[in-house]
């Protein structure tokens, strides 16, 4: 494999300088990145100050203090004053750079510049939604937003356009309204007793449309069910014993082989029911799936209270206060239709087909879950305890505590916690790698020399097999180096390119 | 090689958060660990692999912000492929992550969870308006639904048809639909029969006047689909009718070239059957690479969409997120885990896609402004991070559109017709 050559080490220290640590409004020094996965990996990254993503109008005339997004709207504004004022051109030097924004807070996950963000507007009003205050509430309902255009769109929206169905869910769009009736078990059944269609005004249904006559007139009637079956009747009525039933019952609540299924061709079609099950390419055997045919709908009132349940724990604009209303299963025949409580408390209104908050509320002030638990330590501190670890002859007793290794390894005992820091007394060989941990830890970069970088950044210098001679400073000082210091040494070369070549081994 | 440009290593400090050095929520350091990690595993490195999992084992979790969670299915996926691919691991043992595992949506839980994002219901937009726009005209209409979301798109497509299709009295056309039973299809998984779901929406179709057939064809995507090609050829020619081909997340299942021809192959059958128009929408990503190592990292970049977006819809650790996570899951050990046949996840990115249409004599359509418009009333039903761009390919100026979340690309739309043969010239076929 060959080593990966680091051209650019040595522009680590040139652009420190630069940065401001004070929360100012004059953005850093634009830093320079390849992007991987971004589209353009020229892309300068800017990082803002909070203060001036929360800012709206930075541009203040000076006469009357209206403030303004843009300088040129103030220029424009300053020509009411007879004020001099001076449109800036944009220079095709300056039009063709693509900027993208980064957030400031740090355990944001758009802090990082291959998730940045590709628009001033878009950064800024991430930041407010996110990591704002939500100062606008819609007097409809109970929701909040920290965005003012959010909560205007919010508004015009609220409470305006319903569909229901006849199982007692609500939708907000016609689309997936559509989509659950296609599959509503309440509707079917309904149709089915009453063998006419109350939910759209029909007019008669004319008997095959005379262009498809060629083939199968009998198949085409509103009335029987075309999709063959090897069973004599394929009503799907409610009255009869329908073997149709029988046989969904049988079948395993999977997708699988049913004995029952046929392909349909069309030398089937001249009406006869009876075709033999005629299968392409594959035999036709009952797969012996998981076979639990338990109703769905039973369950469903459990599975989806969970998206309530929670409601008790944690504040949240998604919760119900009824917990056992569920919003998405249709009920089976045997319960009663359920209907959301309307009237009480619009914020019931849950789930991506009912009316919602098209925006997601900031995590920050109105959690839709807990805060996600934040490591215990942080990545260098634990690079440096695995390096204290050192050697692990025994192979997997690192690991011991994770649940990952086979049983059959012969490991040392350790105290096992779970994914927790299983950690091993330092063993012999585990010389903290030394060199420039101090250095990482303070914040200073450029500690490798260009020759430890290069054999030994990804361990790859070393010879293959149990990590006999496993010289832990190089393989994850070298690591830790890229992490605390280096922040984001790009090894594997830039965005677009894919490192085959420079690690060698392709599978 | 590329120039490495290296990060400015003190990130600002604002008053008021923590620095970045103390913590390492930060991607691109998780980023960095994972790839360390797949080089030891790679090359064999047993110490280094066990203290890189070890570390990043301590820094991911499956209930963290959507960075830890990506990171916690990349981490498992590696200790799989660590366990079953090299001696030099056989000490680890992995969870393996199975289709059992999964879980079976009934019809109505599928039908609310394809709506929970626009990520399938961008694709189905864009390709109704595309195929209603097309089959104007014809009386009997022949849809091949190779769908991920199991016919998620018809009862809209359907509902269309019964309104927009009639014509001064004259009856909406025959509906047929054919669709394609895998024998081990990949996630979301459907918890009822292909026959059950077919005699549902044959009775949706009959509440819309619209008259239906449906039928199943069993075929397989690892084969290029021969089976159903085989099928499709004996239908005999029906007058008047329409065929439409829609291929919605499902064709990166048929491989390509590092495995097989059957990619480029299936689409120049296809073009043979002279479909009126086929559709096809795909994740926008590469994981076609047979390095597994850059694999991880288009994963990486890719994969952080979908947790991302949970965090706006799901509530952690609610029943809906872990079906929905644990779906991802699979995808992501797929991708990184198996190799060969058993590596079924073969994204590619659009610009590959748009080549091999070409290649096999199709040509773009573009979807006009309404069809934008619809899109974008669409997301703006759902979290604010959603958008939609036009994409007009250098190669044929057709003006397609693109789902970002965030401003990343997530799936493309697009629509192609074939290429007439007749005398050397290339014109589109008619209706």
């Amino acid at each position: 494999m060959a080593p990966v050559e680091l051209e650019n080490s040595s522009t680590v220290s040139g652009d420190a300088s630069g940065v401001s640590s004070t929360g100012n409004l004059n953005p850093p020094p634009k830093k320079k990145r390849n992007l991987p996965g971004m589209p353009d990996p020229g892309a300068e990254v800017i990082a803002l100050s909070p203060k001036t993503l929360m800012a709206t109008n930075r541009f203040v005339c000076e006469i009357c203090n209206k403030g303004f997004q843009r300088d040129q709207n103030l220029q424009l504004h300053r020509r009411g004053h007879n004020l001099p004022w001076k449109l800036r051109q944009r220079s095709a030097k300056d039009a063709v750079r693509k900027k993208v924004y980064v957030c400031p807070v740090s355990a944001c996950v758009h802090h990082d510049p291959s998730r940045a963000l590709g628009d001033l507007t878009g950064i800024k009003k991430h930041f407010c939604r996110k990591h704002g205050e939500k100062k606008y509430k819609c007097d409809k309902c109970s929701k909040k937003y920290a965005v003012h255009s959010d909560w205007k769109a919010h508004s015009k929206i609220c409470g305006t356009k319903e569909y229901r169905c006849d199982c007692g869910t609500l939708f907000s769009r016609k689309d997936s309204f559509i989509t659950h009736r296609a599959f509503c078990d309440v509707l079917a059944e309904e149709s089915a007793k009453n063998q006419t269609n109350k939910l759209y005004p029909q007019p008669e249904l004319k008997s095959p449309p005379a262009a498809a006559a060629p083939l199968t007139p009998p198949n085409v009637s509103a009335e029987t069910e075309p999709v063959k079956i090897a069973s004599p009747s394929v009503r799907s009525s409610s009255e009869s014993p329908n073997p149709l039933e029988v046989i969904m019952e049988e079948a395993p609540r999977t997708i699988g082989f049913n004995v029952s299924s046929s392909v349909i061709s069309d030398d089937d079609r001249s009406g006869n029911n009876n075709c033999t099950p005629r299968t392409i390419g594959f035999n036709v055997t009952s797969s012996g799936l998981s076979g639990d045919h338990t109703s769905n709908n039973n369950n469903n009132n459990g599975i989806y209270a969970g998206l309530f349940s929670s409601s008790t724990s944690s504040p949240s604009l998604y919760a119900s206060s009824t917990p056992s209303t569920s919003l998405f299963a249709p009920p089976s025949s045997s319960m009663e239709p359920i209907s959301l409580c309307l009237s009480t408390n619009p914020s019931l209104y849950v789930g991506p087909t009912t009316i919602q908050d098209p925006h997601p509320p900031p995590h920050f002030l109105t959690p839709l879950s807990l805060p996600p638990p934040q490591p215990a330590m942080s990545a260098t501190a634990l690079l440096q305890k695995a390096a204290q670890m050192g050697s692990t002859g025994s192979g997997g007793s690192l690991l011991r505590g994770l649940g990952i290794v086979s049983s059959t390894s012969s490991s040392m005992e350790l105290s096992s916690h779970d994914l927790g820091l299983g950690l091993l007394p330092p063993c012999s060989s585990g010389g903290s790698g030394g060199s420039g941990l101090k250095e990482l830890m303070m914040g200073n970069s450029c500690v490798f020399g260009p020759k430890q970088t290069t054999l030994d950044f990804l361990g790859l210098g070393r010879a293959v097999g149990n990590g006999s001679s496993n010289p832990v400073g190089g393989g994850l000082s070298a690591l830790l180096t890229s992490i605390g210091g280096g922040g984001g040494m790009d090894v594997f070369g830039t965005a677009g390119e894919f490192p085959g070549k420079d690690i060698g081994r392709s599978l | 090689m590329n120039k490495a440009m290296i990060l400015n290593p003190t990130r600002p400090v604002w008053p008021g958060f923590s620095s970045s050095k103390s913590l390492c929520g930060d991607a691109n350091c998780m980023e960095q660990l994972l790839l360390h990690c797949a080089n030891a595993i790679e090359s064999n490195d047993a110490t280094l692999a066990q203290q890189t999992i070890w570390v990043i084992s301590n820094l991911a979790s499956s209930d963290g912000d959507s960075t830890q969670r990506l990171a916690s299915s990349l981490l498992r996926a590696l200790i799989s492929r660590a366990a079953t691919r090299s001696p030099a691991f056989s000490f680890l043992s992995a969870a393996p992550v199975s289709q059992e595992t999964l879980h079976r949506f009934s019809v109505i839980e599928l039908a609310s969870f394809v709506d929970l994002t626009p990520w399938h219901r961008f694709g189905f937009i864009a390709a109704n308006a595309a195929i209603l726009d097309a089959v104007k005209g014809y009386s009997s209409v022949h849809i091949v639904d190779l769908s991920l979301t199991h016919c998620m798109q018809i009862p809209t497509l359907i509902d269309s048809m019964a309104t927009k299709l009639i014509n001064k009295g004259q009856p909406p056309p025959l509906l047929k639909l054919t669709v394609v039973l895998a024998e081990s299809p990949p996630p979301p998984l459907l918890g009822i029969s292909y026959e059950e779901l077919g005699l549902k929406l044959v009775s949706f179709a009959t509440t819309r006047n619209i008259a239906m057939e449906f039928r199943i064809i069993y075929s397989s995507y690892s084969d290029g689909l021969s089976s159903l090609i085989e099928q499709l050829r004996l239908d005999p020619l029906v007058c008047n009718e329409a065929l439409v081909v829609n291929c919605h997340m499902m064709l990166h299942y048929i491989p390509h070239e590092t495995l097989s021809s059957s990619r480029s192959f299936f689409l120049k059958e296809l073009r043979d059957l002279n479909p009126t128009i086929v559709t096809l929408i795909e994740e926008d990503a590469d994981f076609t690479s047979s390095n597994f190592i850059s694999r991880l990292r288009s994963l990486f970049n890719y994969m952080w969409i979908p947790y991302d977006t949970a965090d706006t819809f799901l509530t952690c650790g609610s029943e809906q997120r872990q079906w929905y996570e644990a779906d991802i899951g699979w995808r992501i050990d797929n991708v990184v885990a198996k190799e060969g046949a058993e590596r079924v996840e073969r994204l590619e990115p659009k610009s590959r896609w748009f080549e091999r249409m070409r290649e096999a004599e199709f040509t773009g359509v573009g979807f006009g402004e309404e069809v934008g418009r619809e899109v974008k009333t669409m997301l703006e039903e759902h979290a604010s991070g959603w958008g939609m761009k036009k994409d007009v390919d250098d190669n044929d100026d057709v003006e397609r559109f693109v789902l970002t979340w965030k401003g990343h690309s997530v799936v493309f739309a697009s629509a192609w017709v074939p290429i007439s043969r007749v005398d050397g010239a290339l014109s589109y076929i008619e209706a």
